[in-house]
């Protein structure tokens, strides 16, 4: 019996009757439906086994006449098995308990549909508003059907954010919402006591472009590839390939195995680019500027490798769903392996240049401390948590594309700090470059007349869940998908990995200098257009009314990251 | 020795040198196979509509101004340069060129319009390209939607720019050479 049925067996002893429904079809992938009433039973039931929280996905399923609904996201790392567990409530009694209490990394997840579905959530401890902006009108709720994507309610004059007051005895310093030190709008407002940082309040989710409703409501399957690689300028086809991954999971479509090797080394050459971009940045941030310099000149290399291989430097377009565009045929490999050797030589040339430099040691070394067991509390991904002793990796624990044929370490650091990213992002470039090697040798193996993409069989059939991860350079990506009609999906959601490692900031900021906060913020390599994803909203958009000062105290709090 | 570790550092700087190009003042040709501009072939196109139907920046519109004349309208200011229009072209009639420096005070500068010779099918009443061969059947395939025009209130400002008096100007359009004759 597979650990899926197991696990299935099992929940059905446990929950009897609340266990609604399931579907054991996908592989890799467990979807539930259960009563609203045995929610947090059933996550408790799941965090019991070892689960690890991954995001909350709220919908509108009036039209399936099922009022709306609310998915929770669990992984399985050492099983490689996601989980997800769907609940209704009605339209007129929009109610659920919350989760948050019990697992402090939901706050967000649920926030967000207070705010976009007119969700209530019982006993949530921090129920405001998250992602909307200040002057958004009450009772329009984004993510529902009747809301057209393209509204734009007329801006109110009067109302703003309102920052809390600074506790006793430290001052506050803002920090954006635009600040040399953030490459993306976002506010902090950091209470300091002298040089020492007391806390922090944050408040973001600026840069909505509504790409989820727009997804809903006017693209298609095939178009949304493209679309889903302009979420994240860094990242760009980890989103792209982890939507397509959504979707042939959606429609049980198996891509050919030259498509999931060309995917897997395009990965790679994105992580290399985005693992030298941030070790420039981060040297940038601490006054090196040689980093900033040398790493980007090598990066430059990346760059035009990617440009030759997809027709464009950062947007590859390469993924389409069912496969990929094109191709590498043997004279592309050899120019990749080539570029490559250079980049590994540059590579441990400047290692060896920096790695005891003083400068860096001084500013990294337990700068943004945060302990193991806090990194799981808040359920950090990525170069975060693995420098914080955690082995988790998408790559390892949930294999996707050809990654289940190449050997590959997860670098872990166990020094919790910034220092403990660096080092485990510096590694990884070395793993990317071994990697991509290795998948251009099996590549070699498959022969080069082999079909890149797969068509579909007729219309994918509404109403099918897909569920897909993708380790991205910065940490797990999560794509959900609810299959529609008219060619679309239902539902998609992205979460991306910032969204659960800026909750964490504020942690890793207390009893730090003032003069850190750049690189601890920098340390996450905080992606806020990705985070932020969700539905176009206009910071001066909204309705005429205004607000009373105990309305606008609760807004001013809403985005302390305690929930 | 840290000391140690500068002398590297300079030594990596000082055997670099500049690496920054002397663009715009040398050129820097695009690679082979990049997606710069699509350039659009009026004497391929059979204005079947697959690319504008399948445009994910929605930025190619299709307009029949009467019966017989379809006009095809790319507005290059809201393309992203994937390529999908030219993979998708059954006459391959859209060529991703190397072009990429854009930048222009003026739309118009970026924009490519071609007038099409339509004929109409006696069984629907729609239009099709008689030229070439009957592609009724293809079209469906490609997801055509007779409304595509409707598409373009995806982004409604983007509108603005198909007046009545713009099309008035049909006379600079590209038109298909063997027609002419
Ligand atoms: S390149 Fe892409 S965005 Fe541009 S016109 Fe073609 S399909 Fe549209
Ligand atoms: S897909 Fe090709 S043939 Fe059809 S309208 Fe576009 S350019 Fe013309």
């Amino acid at each position: 019996m597979s650990r899926k049925e197991e696990l299935l067996n099992w929940l059905k002893e446990k929950l009897k009757g609340d266990l609604l429904a399931e579907d054991v079809s996908r592989e890799k992938c467990l979807f539930i439906d259960i009563k609203k009433e045995a929610l947090i039973e059933t996550a408790q039931l799941l965090l019991s086994r070892g689960a690890r929280y991954q995001v909350g996905v709220g919908y509108d399923a009036r039209k399936s006449g099922q009022g709306l609904a609310m998915v929770h996201t669990f992984a399985f790392d050492s099983d490689a098995l996601l989980v997800a567990i769907r609940a209704y409530t009605p339209e007129d009694k929009p109610e659920f308990d919350s989760l948050t209490p019990t697992l402090p990394g939901a706050g967000w997840s649920e926030r967000e549909y207070i705010d976009l579905l007119g969700l209530h959530f019982n006993n949530h401890p921090n129920p405001k508003r998250l992602i909307l902006s200040d002057d958004w009108p009450e009772g329009i709720y984004p993510l529902r059907q009747e809301v057209p994507y393209d509204l734009m309610p007329p801006a109110a004059e009067d109302v703003a954010f309102r920052l809390d007051e600074a506790p006793p005895g430290s001052s506050i310093i803002p920090f954006g919402p635009f600040h040399a030190c953030l490459h993306e709008p976002a506010h902090f407002a950091v209470y300091v006591d002298g040089e020492e940082i007391k806390g922090c309040e944050y408040r973001g989710f600026m840069v909505h472009r509504g790409i989820e409703k727009l997804a809903a409501t006017e693209l298609t399957y095939s178009e949304i590839p493209f679309v889903a690689e302009r979420i994240c300028g860094i990242c760009g086809s980890v989103h792209s390939v982890n939507y397509a991954q959504a979707v042939e999971s959606a429609a049980e479509l198996k891509i050919s195995r030259r498509a999931e090797f060309i995917r897997t080394v395009m990965l790679e050459i994105e992580r290399l680019h985005s693992h030298l971009l941030w070790l420039g940045v981060a040297g940038h941030l601490i006054g090196f500027d040689t980093v900033f310099m040398q790493a980007w000149r090598i990066r430059e290399k990346i760059m035009w490798l990617a440009e030759s291989l997809t027709g464009n430097r950062k947007t590859y377009g390469i993924v389409i769903i069912g496969g990929v565009r094109r191709d590498i045929n043997r004279e592309k490999a050899g120019q990749i392996k080539k570029i490559l050797g250079e980049v590994e030589k540059d590579m441990l040339a400047l290692e060896k240049a920096i790695v005891k430099d003083k400068a860096i040691h001084r500013r990294t070394r337990d700068v943004g401390y945060l302990s193991k067991e806090k990194a799981i509390e808040w359920s950090l991904v990525g170069p975060v948590a693995r420098a914080r002793g955690l082995a988790i990796d998408a790559r390892k624990d949930h294999p996707y594309a050809a990654y289940d044929e190449v050997k590959f370490d997860v670098q872990v650091a166990d020094s919790c700090d910034v220092w403990g990213t660096l080092v485990v992002r510096v590694k990884e470039v070395y793993e990317a470059i071994s990697i991509i090697n290795q998948c251009l040798e099996k590549l070699a193996l498959i022969p080069e007349n082999s079909p890149l993409a797969v068509e579909l069989e007729g219309p994918i059939p509404a109403g099918r869940q897909g569920l897909s991860v993708v380790e991205a350079p910065r940490g797990e990506v999560v794509h959900y998908l609810l299959t529609g009609d008219d060619n679309r999906p239902e539902r998609w959601r992205v979460r991306a990995p910032t969204y659960p490692n800026l909750q964490a900031v504020p942690d890793m900021l207390l009893n730090n200098r003032l003069a850190d906060f750049p690189i601890i913020v920098g340390s996450i390599d905080p992606c806020f257009s990705c985070t932020d994803r969700v539905v176009v909203i206009d910071r001066k958009s909204a309705s005429g009314k205004i607000l009373s000062q105990q309305e606008l105290e609760n807004l001013s709090r809403k985005m302390r990251s305690k929930s | 020795m840290w000391i140690w570790n500068k002398i590297k550092q300079l030594a990596i700087s000082s055997r670099t040198g500049v690496v920054t190009l002397r663009y715009p003042f040398k050129p820097r040709p695009a690679p082979a196979g990049f997606r710069g501009q699509p350039v659009w072939d009026h004497t391929k196109c059979i204005g079947c509509a697959g690319c504008a139907s399948n445009c994910p920046a929605r930025t190619i519109f299709l307009r029949d101004i009467c019966q017989e004349i379809r006009i095809l309208l790319y507005d290059s200011s809201r393309c992203t340069y994937c390529g999908r229009c030219a993979d998708l072209c059954p006459e391959k009639a859209i060529t991703m060129s190397d072009n990429f420096e854009l930048a222009t005070d003026s739309r118009q500068d970026i924009t490519q319009t071609i007038e099409l010779f339509m004929m109409t099918c006696q069984r629907c009443g729609r239009c099709y390209d008689l030229e070439i061969k009957n592609y009724l059947d293809k079209l469906q395939s490609l997801g055509y939607r007779y409304d595509s025009l409707e598409v373009r209130k995806v982004i409604r400002q983007s509108t603005a720019e198909f007046e009545t008096d713009l099309l008035e100007k049909t006379a600079t359009y590209g038109r298909p050479e063997k027609l002419e004759k």
